[in-house]
């Protein structure tokens, strides 16, 4: 894949225009986290027929299981551009927007459809795959971020036929809001807690001693409420635990971080075209000394840097596309690779677009400053930097 | 219901314009093609009838190839097919020559109602819907912001300074619509998918059974003689306000005839 194709650009013109008719007017509203972007996510749906194409691909996927045929895509079907397209243009204005829909549908709805019975899927799948609920999901606790499994103290302990849930998860984007919650814990089965089992339950909003915080106060990308979450003796069914796609919660967890990684490269991708576009229009309208601001060298070096970076990163985003439509995964370490350069990506030009600003780029109304403040956070999620290097060194030292 | 969109492609309005210094034609090639803003809504009063009564929306454009991108955003809103009048000779035609050909490919797709924007952005002739009425001897009915559709009566509210007028007429007809007339779509992903495997026909001047020496350039009984660029704008008068600000901006209005 060279460039996006004729259809891909329709794709992106219409996305743009309905960006700069419904989103654009309430940037402000998203990034003082006034506005949650639900509504906004919903209206994108609609409009595009997002929510209809869920729908009937994933009554597509239900019916050929039946009938045992399954094209195995269970995904968007046809041109991945149709769901990259929208992260990065949308990223382009608000990354946070992009965060909450990317967690619900990616990692929530996601794991529910490789792991969940077809009776699962059709209870909390559908829903969010529609977007008409929200999803969250739910590993980091106060105490486990990077070492997520290891330090993991929610529990989960059988009694009868069900299971009781106690522990609290933080940094959870659509905390707050999410109608459903994929919930990561450990098996209490009396063994040391280490060597535990993980074990995935689907929760639903409001369920006896669930607790869902209000959104915490943070650096940017205010329009993804992040809250926390407490669990005091949730009772939960076996019909609410996810048991398939093979392996325990640990081996597919990390099945999403292949998604997730990839995923913010189109992020990054978003955020460095608008940083370059914007800094190339000031460059040449910024004059200083009788000179527009990009006749000076320094100024260039850093319009060259985003520009080598933007071509980077949309060729990782390009190999992404082509090999999902070749059917195969990015392993975890390539996967690792892409987003902890794409992440750095980011939030340098970003940050070096601030900087290209001057006292606007520090002022909100030039737009880059909160591209910065937003940038940051994917060298945090999804792994931190450093996490993406220790995967991807160990999977160098293995060979 | 036959129903054809006329659809237009102009230069983008947000793009600079420019006239070819050669023969005083607008430069097409200089700048990003779009659909004409009104015949989008034109489109989707197509699209919305089609809906109520059933039928099928044919697009029809007359343009250099380029304005194929055009023809595949109204397929991909939704129109079920297109005719897309493309020959050299008719390059530079005027609005007569331009209705002259329109009614000819008319002739050929047959139709119940033809829907057009009241003008485009580039020309702004705002002529075509009238003289195409006249040419296919049907009713017309402009500026509408309204339109039903009640077997074979169409009605339609036509804006006017005042207000708006009610105007009725029989099918088959021709309608021009104004903005106020409802939201276009976007085209959904679906749609944008779907578009490239409608059908579109290409015709040249021959196959329409056009005389090309009634349109083109040459064929043209109107003439672009000159043109210069908008003078710059002036700078404006600001009004202080020593408590009869409101006084002095009325005496402005009414010095330049506004109010
Ligand atoms: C905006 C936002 C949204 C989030 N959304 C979710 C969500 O929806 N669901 C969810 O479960 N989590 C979510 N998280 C949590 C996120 O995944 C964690 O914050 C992240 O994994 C880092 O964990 P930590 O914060 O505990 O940092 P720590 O693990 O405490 O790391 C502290 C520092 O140590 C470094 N470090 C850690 N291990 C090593 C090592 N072995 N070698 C060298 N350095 C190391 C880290 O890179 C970091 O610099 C979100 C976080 C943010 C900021």
């Amino acid at each position: 894949m060279l460039e996006w194709s004729d259809e891909d650009l329709m794709i992106r013109d219409a996305i743009r225009g309905w960006i700069d008719a419904e989103v654009r007017p309430h940037l402000d509203a998203l990034d003082s986290g006034e506005l949650p972007p639900y509504d906004l996510i919903r209206n994108l749906f609609r409009t595009f027929g997002m929510d209809e194409m869920a729908r009937s691909s994933f009554k597509k996927r239900a019916a050929g299981e039946g009938s045992g045929r399954s094209d195995g895509s269970g995904g968007s079907g046809g041109n991945p551009s149709m769901s990259i397209l929208p992260i990065v243009e949308l990223c382009k204005v608000s990354p946070g927007l992009v965060t909450a829909m990317g967690v619900s549908l990616g990692l929530a709805a996601g794991t529910i459809m490789k792991r969940g019975t077809p009776e699962q899927r059709e209870r909390w799948a559908l829903d969010l795959l529609t977007f008409d609920k929200v999803g969250a999901w739910a590993i980091t606790e106060p105490g486990s971020g990077s070492d997520a499994f290891g330090g993991m103290r929610a529990t989960a302990r059988k009694v009868g036929d069900e299971y009781v849930i106690n522990g609290s998860k933080t940094f959870i984007t659509n905390g707050p809001h999410a109608d459903t919650i994929v919930f990561y814990c450990k098996l209490d089965d009396g063994r040391d807690p280490r060597d535990r089992e993980i074990l995935t339950f689907v929760l639903d909003r409001g369920m006896p001693g669930l607790e869902q915080s209000r959104p915490l106060r943070k650096m940017g990308l205010h329009s993804s409420p992040t809250g926390e979450l407490f669990l005091t003796d949730v009772r939960a069914g076996a019909d609410r635990l996810l048991t398939g796609g093979g392996g325990d919660g640990k081996a597919s967890a990390k099945q999403n971080f292949v998604t997730e990684r990839a995923g913010v490269a189109a992020m990054a991708l978003g955020v460095i075209e608008e940083c370059l576009r914007l800094s190339v229009d000031y460059a040449k309208t910024r004059v200083l000394w009788d000179k527009p601001i990009g006749d000076y060298q320094l100024i260039q070096l850093k319009l060259a840097k985003m520009e080598v970076a933007r071509l980077n990163v949309q060729n990782l985003v390009f190999r992404h596309i082509e090999m999902q439509r070749a059917g195969r995964t990015p392993t975890l370490a390539e996967a690792s690779a892409m987003k902890l350069y794409a992440a750095q990506a980011a939030a340098e030009v970003a940050g070096e677009a601030v900087q290209l600003f001057g006292g606007n780029g520090y002022m909100s109304e030039f737009r880059v400053e909160q591209l910065a403040r937003d940038a940051k956070s994917f060298q945090i999620y999804a792994g931190t930097d450093e996490i993406q290097i220790t995967h991807i060194a160990r999977d160098l030292l293995s060979r | 219901m036959n129903i054809v969109v006329c659809v237009k492609q102009v230069p983008d309005t947000e793009s600079p314009r420019k006239l070819k210094s050669d023969d005083n034609t607008l430069d097409r090639a200089a700048a990003d093609g779009v659909i004409n803003e009104l015949d989008e809504y034109a489109i989707e009063e197509a699209l919305l009838l089609k809906e109520a009564h059933g039928g099928e929306v044919t697009v029809l454009t007359m343009g250099p190839d380029k304005a194929t991108d055009s023809i595949r955003k109204a397929l991909a809103m939704g129109a079920d097919k297109a005719v897309h009048l493309v020959d050299d000779a008719l390059a530079g035609s005027d609005a007569l020559g331009t209705s002259y050909a329109i009614q000819q490919v008319l002739g050929r797709t047959g139709f119940d109602l033809v829907i057009l924007g009241a003008e485009s952005t580039d020309a702004r002739t705002g002529m075509l819907a009238a003289m195409l009425a006249e040419r296919l001897g049907v009713p017309q009915l402009s500026l509408a912001n309204k339109v039903e559709i009640d077997g074979s009566s169409i009605t339609v509210q036509r804006i006017t300074d005042y207000g708006y007028d009610k105007v009725e007429a029989s099918l088959p007809a021709v309608v021009s619509v104004v903005e106020k007339i409802n939201e276009p779509r976007y085209p959904s992903f679906k749609g944008i998918m779907a578009a490239k495997k409608k059908p579109v026909e290409k015709l040249g001047v021959a196959d329409a059974g056009i005389d090309a020496d009634k349109v083109g350039l040459a064929g043209a009984a109107t003439e672009v003689v000159d043109f210069a660029d908008a003078p710059p704008r002036e700078k404006g008068q600001i009004v202080t306000d020593e408590g009869d600000g409101g006084a002095k901006i009325a005496e402005f209005l009414a010095s330049k005839k506004f109010v």
